[in-house]
């Protein structure tokens, strides 16, 4: 595990089964929003990674294809123990919890149409939506000194909030801008 | 066509989609929705069941959603292909790209991509949590639940998950339905 030694210069060493556990319990409690545990339980909790990589992780999912939860489940486990890690904290995260989802679903199925769990799930996501926000103004939080970030995470919240524009174009179009930018910052302050 | 290669016919479309889905698996919804549809496995209707209910079922949203199509279109099997084939190809994807990026994590050019992009990420995900209220919203009501959750996350050290709890107990009594 060289691998491990490289990267992990204050991390001790992480066991499979506890990736395998802390990303089953992001996949249970996630509901609305798998990203509000994933952060809570990796960077709160386990202290896995910083809020720093764990927006730097998340900037890499969301422009690659798939599931962005799943994307972070990967590349945190391989970030701690390579392959196996990464195989490790898929399986938590989707082994158990989609044989019960699967069940509970088709149980769920027939009693859809019932409005007090629809007047349920309202609440449900409303409160997540919330979640939601919270956690996008923590991982600002370590750039809060950088006023280009801050301009730069309102033009991308107002393109996807108040436009018709798809994600892709929104990050297509902020992205060499912002890269610009932070390339000219760099480049005045050494 | 047999239930078996209609689920591996559905199998190969969602691995396609799952390899191109850029910003997560809901912007190929749509795609899903008239694939399953022209093929008359799925009605409207049943889709949209499928959808919320894999919203409230605690897990992967989106690779359960597809369980159930694949669970309606073939069964127990046609449910396990649908999954692989959701999360399959994007896992070996994500992780070749993390170990590239990961090699050049100490180069300049790559701090100030990071520098860059970051911020956006940030952005995309606060707009996540503002289009889902907005969902939601049918009232001040609503709005309430929403700011209430975001100050308990915030500024204490709760436990979220009290804040989904009490929305749903609201929700539950009808706090959030004046209208009705």
């Amino acid at each position: 595990m060289t691998q491990t030694i490289e990267l992990g210069s204050s991390i001790e060493r992480v066991t499979l089964a506890s990736l395998f556990l802390g990303f089953l319990k992001v996949s249970l409690l996630g509901f609305g929003g798998g990203l509000v545990w994933a952060r809570r339980i990796v960077v709160e909790q386990r202290r896995w990674v910083d809020d720093q990589e764990f927006a730097e992780i998340l900037t890499l999912c969301q422009f690659m294809p798939g599931p962005n939860i799943v994307g972070i489940t990967t590349c945190v486990g391989s970030r701690l123990r390579g392959a196996v890690g990464a195989i490790a904290a898929v399986a938590g995260f989707i082994l158990i919890p989609w044989t019960i989802g699967l069940s509970l679903g088709g149980l769920y199925l027939r009693f859809a149409h019932l409005a007090v769990l629809r007047n349920i799930l309202g609440g449900l996501s409303a409160a997540a939506a919330g979640l939601m926000i919270a956690t996008g103004i923590r991982l600002l939080m370590p750039h809060r000194n950088r006023r280009a970030a801050l301009l730069f995470a309102a033009l991308a919240f107002v393109g996807l909030a108040f436009t018709k524009l798809s994600l892709l174009v929104v990050l297509l179009g902020l992205a060499p801008i912002s890269i610009a930018v932070a390339g000219i910052a760099t480049a005045r302050a050494s | 066509m047999s239930s078996r290669s209609a689920s591996v016919v559905l199998a190969a479309h969602l691995a396609l989609l799952s390899s191109i889905s850029f910003g997560g698996f809901p912007s190929v919804l749509p795609d899903v929705h008239n694939f399953v549809t022209a093929n008359g496995w799925v009605t409207d209707r049943e889709f949209a069941d499928f959808f919320a209910i894999s919203q409230v079922v605690p897990g992967p949203n989106m690779i359960l959603m597809m369980s159930f199509i694949g669970l309606k279109v073939g069964g127990i099997p046609g449910a396990v292909t649908s999954a692989l084939a959701t999360f399959g190809p994007p896992c070996v994807m994500y992780y070749t790209a993390y170990r590239l990026w990961d090699r050049f994590r100490d180069r300049p050019w790559q701090q100030i991509v990071r520098r860059g992009l970051v911020p956006l990420t940030i952005g995309l995900v606060i707009a996540g949590g503002y289009v889902i209220a907005r969902a939601a919203d049918i009232g001040w009501q609503n709005a309430l639940v929403t700011a209430a959750a975001m100050g308990v996350m915030l500024g204490t050290r709760l436990n979220p998950l009290w804040a989904l709890m009490a929305g749903g107990v609201l929700g539950a009594i009808g706090f959030l339905t004046p209208g009705e």
